[in-house]
């Protein structure tokens, strides 16, 4: 709002402010409806969480203040430093070979040599909106130790079954897939997106000067895809760290105890998220949930600045 | 019956889970399953067309209930037609919605239903704290007479420790032995159940029947998963859960469970697929497994996603003891403001006989209500054991079910013990170091238990 407050000496702040107010009357109240929806649905809930994570909260009883021992339980959590161990490992597993296939895909689809790109563009695309319950069903399948048809496939270079889902060394590898595979088509559309943007005078004066089509991607392709690549990083960071969907799928069914593993053996496929979720409204630990959503969001916080400020910016100045 | 779909049991439950969060899971349109019809296709009646001819002049009341399963909805018509002024508006929510939004609506103080179910798994949810009425005291007082009729080991996994009962039992979910009469055949065994039940006294009998089985038929196993199956039946044989007078007994209760299930594994009697995965249901279709450990419920899942096995399965009691796997109970919050229709409706489903096997009969869900089992039907041979009177087998094995106390602890410590379980499974971890770092861990995450 660019309103230029009228100075006066007589009025003291507060009037200020209000006068100001009434002025605007009309482009607040029809700013107002986000206000007040994050208000609701945004603020109160994260507010709330952060004063929960003081507590002890069980969902019925009292709430009783406990102060900073839930984070200070986090810290000798083995649990929880166990699934976040397991959530990096994803995150790096995950990030690396999905925003490299996404370019090399992006850029093959961009490049002219390819026909019916439209279709391409759709079926990589559509992981994405995949059902979830199908991708269980499809992946179960694929990963199956005795049924399996990924094993069925290595049985013919001569390797022996590998027990995908049921071995705490194979689980985390066995997600990495069902993450990339669901997201790839993903950031292919946003590099895509970005290749597209990139304006043609530039390669053909490029091409004018007899640059290589080396150099061209070198020089011109990724110096220009720059900003979007740091935004798909960023995005991935996110989205990794908060992964909860494809372990579960996956570590559902495999559990070999009496009672759930959540995250299969070992817990060797148990997420920061999933372990949140479970502490919240599993074992009805709220305040506890909560600490750990907060120490997630420092996560979070902590890769992706490090990120942006390291390594996103560095590469686009 | 996707409402026992949910025990204490792993993975099971982990499927419920997913599939209450609209992710769905591997397998999981067969356990969605398991709770198909015994018989009957299941034809709920919708609250649609229940709608009984209310009486004239009197003010109508509609109960809202909220359960997993369509079964619950089977006995709807006989009860609006016993009380014409009373409407049941019956709600299927998922398995973790019900018990979530219950918990959510009780500590809002609003928004809860008249009559809620809970199953086993997450009944010790509730027990420590209030939000649901007892149902032995005050308004209630008549539900105390239940207790001898009832099923001993499902009142006192209904009831607090300071002897509240917040849960009346419904169902139960008697487990057993499963082999397949085609398989034993084939391998040259004992195919006759009553034969077959001397011969088993011990679970080193049933490894040694497997051993055969295997020998005769390298390629079918006595069971998918012995760290599933032998050490649940170990385990509950001597009562629900990991607590035992208020203390933690994962050692003692979880050490003998899993050496055995290691040792079924090692003697490689067991196939090693996972349960309620993809490699079940395919193991299962290519004739894998001639046996099982699992209650009553399967019957459902078996008939609906094989087929193929109907009638070729037998029962027989577990060596070692009878137990429960799963099972549900109907509860009232203390915030409804129709609690005597809903009492109403309460009593008629779990504590008469017409309101339980008019539910059975539709949906198989096996009635903790003594007087119902003299029902004719229970003593009647039943196709899909091949003629096997299994109905009342299932019945006396829920008799003699161990009881237990649940605890608020009970999913937590589940899952931590589900964690080491698979460790000795899988990665040939010690099973006695193995349940003691699952207590050791226990004992910190949650302050204040003792073992």
């Amino acid at each position: 709002m660019a309103t230029a407050s009228i100075p006066s000496a007589k009025r003291t702040k507060n009037q200020e402010l209000w006068h100001e107010i009434r002025r605007s009357f009309w482009p607040y109240l029809f700013i107002s409806p986000f206000f007040i929806l994050y208000a609701i649905f945004g603020l109160f809930p994260n507010v709330y969480a952060l004063v929960l994570s003081f507590k002890e909260w069980d969902g019925l009883s009292e709430q009783r203040w406990v102060g900073f021992q839930n984070y200070i339980r986090l810290f000798q959590d083995e649990i929880w430093w166990k699934a976040v161990f397991n959530t990096v490992w994803l995150m790096f597993g995950t990030l690396i070979p999905q925003l490299s296939l996404a370019f090399i895909l992006a850029f093959i689809l961009n490049s002219g040599y390819i026909r019916f790109k439209d279709a391409f563009r759709t079926a990589f695309f559509t992981p994405v909106i995949a059902s979830s319950v199908a991708m269980a069903i499809v992946f179960g399948a694929l990963f199956g130790t005795r049924f399996g048809i990924l094993n069925y496939l290595l049985s013919y270079v001569g390797i022996p079954p590998i027990d995908w889902l049921g071995s705490a060394m194979w689980i985390k590898p066995a997600i990495a897939l069902l993450v990339i595979w669901r997201w790839t088509g993903y950031n292919t559309i946003i590099y895509l997106a970005g290749l597209q943007s990139i304006p043609s005078d530039l390669y053909e004066a490029a091409k004018v000067d007899g640059a290589k089509q080396r150099d061209i991607f070198w020089h011109i392709t990724l110096p220009l895809m720059r900003p979007v690549i740091t935004f798909t990083v960023i995005l991935s960071i996110i989205g990794s760290l908060q992964l909860f969907e494809e372990p579960l799928l996956l570590t559902a069914g495999s559990a070999g105890g009496s009672s759930t593993s959540p995250g299969g053996t070992d817990q060797a496929g148990l997420t920061t998220l999933m372990y949140i979720y479970n502490a919240s409204f599993q074992y009805v630990k709220f305040g506890y949930g909560s600490a750990m959503s907060f120490a997630l969001f420092v996560l979070i916080f902590g890769f992706s600045f490090f990120y942006n400020r390291f390594l996103g910016r560095n590469l686009t100045d | 019956m996707a409402k026992k779909l949910g025990q204490h049991t792993v993975s099971r439950r982990n499927f419920l889970r997913i599939a209450a969060a609209g992710v769905g899971g591997i397998g999981a349109a067969s356990l969605l399953s398991a709770c198909g019809g015994i018989g009957a296709p299941s034809a709920p009646a919708s609250s649609g067309d229940t709608e009984a001819p209310a009486q004239l002049g009197v003010a109508q009341e509609t109960v809202e209930v909220w359960f997993w399963d369509d079964s619950l909805a089977a006995a709807t018509p006989g009860f609006e037609k016993l009380h014409p002024n009373i409407k049941v508006d019956f709600k299927k929510l998922s398995y973790d919605d019900t018990h979530q939004k219950l918990l959510t609506s009780l500590a809002a103080g609003s928004g809860a239903p008249d009559v809620c179910a809970l199953e086993i798994g997450k009944v010790g949810m509730f027990t420590n704290k209030g939000g649901l009425v007892d149902l032995t005291s005050g308004a209630f007082a008549e539900g105390a007479k239940y207790k001898a009729d009832m099923v001993e080991y499902k009142w006192v996994q209904g009831s607090t420790s300071d002897g509240r009962l917040i849960a009346m039992p419904w169902d139960v979910g008697p487990a057993a032995v499963w082999y397949r009469v085609d398989k034993f055949e084939a391998a040259g065994l004992e195919t006759d159940p009553e034969k077959l039940q001397e011969m088993v006294q011990t679970w080193d009998d049933w490894m040694e029947i497997g051993r055969k089985l295997k020998a005769a038929t390298p390629q079918t196993s006595i069971m998918a998963d012995a760290g599933t199956e032998i050490f649940t039946a170990m385990v509950e044989q001597q009562g629900h859960g990991w607590f035992r007078d208020g203390k933690v007994v994962i050692v003692e209760k979880g050490t003998p469970a899993l050496e055995k299930a290691v040792e079924f594994r090692k003697n490689k009697i067991d196939a090693d697929v996972p349960w309620w995965g993809a490699d079940f249901q395919a193991a299962m279709q290519q004739g894998a497994l001639g046996g099982m450990i699992i209650a009553c419920w399967m019957q459902g899942g078996m008939t609906r996603d094989h087929p193929d096995t109907v009638g070729k399965w037998r029962i027989i009691r577990a060596p070692g003891g009878d137990f429960n796997w799963g099972g549900s109970f109907l509860s009232i919050p203390e915030q409804s403001k129709k609690q005597e229709s809903a009492w109403k409706y309460l009593q008629y489903i779990c504590c008469t006989a017409e309101g339980q096997n008019a539910i059975f009969k539709n949906s198989g869900v096996y009635p903790a209500y003594r007087p119902a089992w003299d029902d004719p039907i229970y003593d009647e041979p039943v196709p899909f054991y091949g003629g096997q009177r299994a109905f009342r087998i299932w019945l006396e094995i829920s008799d003699k079910v161990p009881t237990n106390l649940v605890s608020p602890h009970d999913q937590e410590a589940g899952d931590i013990v589900g964690a080491e379980v698979t460790k000795a499974m899988k990665e040939g971890k010690d099973p006695a170091q193995a349940m003691k770092d699952a207590q050791e861990t226990l004992l910190k995450q949650v302050p204040g238990l003792s073992a």
